[in-house]
């Protein structure tokens, strides 16, 4: 039998270490409108008749934001990226396109149609990356609503039920069931003092027996909620049968399952019609022309009045001297290039660690899942490709592309294999779904971030006592590699910043260099 | 202000040599095989120094190691061991394993690899571990028969040159050895040799001291 939760025990979940007490004083405290949520305005100076020379190393979503405001304050920027294309890990894969991961370079063969794409990078913006937003409505990037949870989507674990997938409404449903149950009967005990009012104790109860959708006894009995063992148009709706709860705790998905639309994907999540890389188009359609390709940085000197770039170029190597300079490329890259930073810059640089993303994909011959009542959403299982995610984007087409692997902490597992062997791996894993799966898919692709030209991980990873929160010595690390220097070399990116892998990072951290050299630069035209 | 200098003359030569090969080839295969190699973006496998770092002087950041200045034989040696995953095939060498997949390359690119990174600069390394160079080089009396006295190399024996390489890679290198995740495999002849030389370096603190010594001598 399941160990009963006591009410006092429950209490204090509630109020985590302070107990409810706490909890409700926090309750009226919680300001509702953190500051965040707001887009930062920024207010550059306009140069006038005066001059000044910029150097944006490494074309991604930092850098390009850097380029498109200093590009209409009258700044002479020039971006140099080292690869064939700018984005950096905002990129979108379509027909024809090179996967540069180096050691296992591929050519994307999808269809060659508008919907045929996949975001092999960033895919989602939360609803609350103002600033990115801002960028999109100002570039004219169409969005479209992301669907991330879908109950139709499935769950799978081979030590739950014998490994027969579920799905996630028949998973969520009786969980919050059993859940609820549970939390009621901590509520019904009498012994316990409770630091509610009888009104309040009323309404709690209410909402957990909502929750999960319990009898007028508290108790959970199955629920409609999960859809209907048969009938329910124009008969009356059957009732499926309950999963018991023992074989529900068998998996540990729920910790994704039950938090999928919970912290950064809880707010409505968006995607740009076409692609992720639209956002990119939209900057390069200011500052493309700015824009030097295949120009791979070799050497950083900052000096008393400026920043000296070296960089090869079809072979030869040529030298961009610049008043400011902004840099995007990863520091654990940045480590390997010519530089004559302080040493207590290259300390922390040093200190950052690279992540091990890892993304693949397939082509669907048709879209299978549809014919299943599951449009967009991700299906679960405890497997190494964990997810897969059914496309948003052209519902009823053809054709459609899926996300056939996404791991996000411990992508090595697959990035260590051959091409032959992740596509293998991916496909016996998505079988225990779709038994057919092998039949449905087509032209793979794989992208070890670990492995990327010109990027080697995703994404900076500045704490190591992962769950623990960011030691002293980390913060102030940080802030030595956020801090310009001599006033002339700003780094930027989503590594400056503490919440990285989202592109709302990357653009803000751009922001803030702004602002910091806008205030230098104001000072030298006084 | 923009001033550019040429590279090795070789370099553009071969750029223009993949370019020429990649015209000659396409209208070979014939007519859509040139729109598709118009469309398509190119690559090729000079890809070291996004690892390796500036003209391959070392990026501790990915813990790949200088390769400016080293032995054109040795370099060698150790792609084709990489290509024949002789080297970097052990469970625990996460940084051999980085590379071996690096190292998937014809004869021919090989030979254009090793022409290429003879053309940088040697630089000295900086250093970054510390040590007792006292104790490093009485340790260091053994490997001196091979290595050579200055740490120099010998071509003869095999045995590749320490001086001025990162401390940090020879220091990792060594721990391989020792661990058995270096030099154990059948057909890694060398390897093996050296695997049979680290009896005497007992543990990390020998590993620091040896290598404190290395970077002691004058690097080239
Ligand atoms: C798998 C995955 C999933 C993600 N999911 C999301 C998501 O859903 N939503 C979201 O908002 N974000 C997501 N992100 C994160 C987002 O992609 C990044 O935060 C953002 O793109 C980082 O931008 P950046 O400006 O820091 O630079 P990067 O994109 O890191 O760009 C660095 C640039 O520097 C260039 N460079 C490197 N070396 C050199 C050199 N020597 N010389 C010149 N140039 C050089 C590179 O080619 C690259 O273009 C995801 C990322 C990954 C990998
Ligand atoms: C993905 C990053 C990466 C790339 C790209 C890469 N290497 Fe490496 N390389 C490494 C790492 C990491 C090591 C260290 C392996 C170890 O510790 O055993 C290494 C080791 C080596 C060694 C062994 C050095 C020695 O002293 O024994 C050679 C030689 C080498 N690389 C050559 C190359 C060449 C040539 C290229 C380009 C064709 C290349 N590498 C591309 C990461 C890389
Ligand atoms: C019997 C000859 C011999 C002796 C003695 C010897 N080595 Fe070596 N060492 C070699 C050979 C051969 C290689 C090259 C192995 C290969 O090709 O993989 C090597 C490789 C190395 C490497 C790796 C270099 C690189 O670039 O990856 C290090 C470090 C090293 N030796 C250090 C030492 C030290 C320190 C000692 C003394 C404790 C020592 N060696 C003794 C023969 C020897």
């Amino acid at each position: 039998m399941v160990k009963s939760v006591s009410r006092r025990e429950f209490l204090n979940l509630l109020g985590a270490t302070g107990g409810t007490a706490a909890a409700l004083r926090a309750g009226t405290a919680l300001n509702l409108l953190p500051a965040s949520a707001s887009a930062a305005a920024l207010d550059l100076l306009n140069l006038g008749s005066n001059r000044r020379k910029i150097a944006i190393l490494g074309g991604g979503i930092s850098g390009l934001t850097v380029a498109y405001e200093l590009n209409k304050q009258g700044y002479d920027c020039t971006v140099l990226e080292a690869s064939h294309r700018c984005g950096g890990r905002v990129l979108t894969l379509r027909h024809g396109d090179l996967i540069d991961e180096i050691g296992n370079r591929q050519y994307c063969e999808f269809d060659d149609e508008p919907h045929m794409y996949f975001n092999a990078g960033a895919a989602r913006i939360p609803s609350t990356h103002r600033n990115l937003l801002s960028y999109c409505k100002k570039l004219n990037v169409e969005l479209e609503v992301f669907i991330n949870e879908n109950k139709t989507s499935f769950v799978q674990d081979d030590n739950m039920l014998g490994g027969k997938p579920i799905r996630n409404i028949d998973y969520t449903t009786n969980m919050r069931g059993f859940m609820a149950e549970l939390m009621a009967k901590a509520m019904s005990n009498e012994a316990l003092d409770a630091p509610f009012t009888e009104s309040e104790g009323e309404t709690l109860l209410g909402m957990i027996r909502s929750f999960g959708d319990l009898s007028e006894d508290y108790l959970y009995t199955g629920s409609f909620r999960a859809g209907y063992a048969k009938g329910g148009f124009l008969k009356h709706g059957v009732q499926k049968d309950m999963i018991a709860f023992r074989d529900l705790l068998k998996s540990r998905l729920g910790r994704q399952v039950m938090g999928a639309n919970e912290g950064d994907t809880g707010p409505i999540l968006m995607q740009p019609v076409g692609g992720m890389d639209r956002i990119i188009a939209g900057f390069l359609h200011h500052v493309g022309d700015q824009v030097k390709y295949r120009a791979m940085v070799t050497s950083v000197q900052v000096t008393d009045n400026g920043v000296n770039v070296a960089y090869d170029q079809d072979g030869v190597r040529h030298n961009l001297s610049a008043d400011y300079c902004f840099n995007c490329i990863p520091t654990h890259l940045m480590v390997g290039i010519e530089h004559n930073f302080p040493s207590d810059y290259v300390k922390a640089m040093k200190y950052v660690r690279r992540g091990e993303a890892y993304k693949a994909a397939f082509q669907a011959k048709r879209r299978f899942w549809e014919d299943m009542d599951a449009y967009g959403g991700i299906s679960w299982s405890n497997t190494k490709s964990r997810q897969l995610w059914y496309p948003t984007h052209g519902i009823h087409k053809a054709k459609g592309i899926l996300l056939g692997a996404y791991d996000y902490g411990g992508g090595m597992y697959h990035t260590v294999m051959s091409q032959d062997e992740r596509i293998e791996s991916h496909i016996a894993d998505h079988e225990k779904i779709h038994p057919n799966f092998r039949e449905l898919v087509e032209k793979p692709v794989t992208i070890g971030w670990h492995r990327m030209n010109h990027m080697l991980g995703c994404s900076a990873r500045w704490s190591r006592n992962f769950g623990q929160g960011w030691s002293h010595e980390e913060e102030s690390l940080y802030h030595t590699l956020q801090a310009p220097v001599n006033g002339r070399h700003f780094f930027i990116g989503d590594q400056i910043s503490m919440h990285s892998a989202w592109q709302e990072s990357a653009v803000m951290s751009a922001q803030w260099a702004l602002n910091h050299m806008d205030a230098q630069v104001r000072v030298e035209l006084a | 202000m923009q001033i550019s200098v040429p590279l090795k003359a070789f370099h553009k030569i071969w750029l223009l040599g993949i370019r020429v090969f990649a015209l000659v080839a396409a209208s070979y295969l014939g007519l859509s095989a040139l729109a598709v190699a118009a469309e398509k973006e190119s690559y090729n496998d000079r890809y070291c120094t996004t690892c390796h770092g500036t003209d391959g002087r070392g990026n501790e950041g990915i813990e790949a190691p200088r390769l400016a200045g080293m032995e054109e034989w040795y370099l060698r040696r150790q792609l084709e061991n990489f290509r024949a995953g002789i080297r970097g095939y052990h469970p625990m060498d996460t940084a051999g394993i980085a590379m071996r997949p690096m190292a998937k390359l014809t004869d021919e690119s090989i030979t254009d690899i090793v022409d290429w990174v003879g053309g940088w600069d040697y630089e000295p390394t900086e250093i970054t571990i510390e040590g007792n160079a006292q104790t490093g080089e009485s340790l260091y009396g053994v490997c001196a028969t091979c290595h050579g006295i200055d740490a120099k190399g010998n071509a003869a024996i095999g045995a590749p040159s320490l001086a001025g390489q990162n401390d940090w890679y020879l220091a990792t290198q060594l721990i391989n050895f020792i661990a058995g995740h270096r030099g154990r495999h059948e057909d890694d002849v060398y390897g093996q040799q050296m695997a049979a030389m680290v009896d005497t370096l007992t543990d990390e603190s020998d590993v620091r001291d040896v290598v404190a010594y290395i970077n002691s001598l004058e690097p080239r």
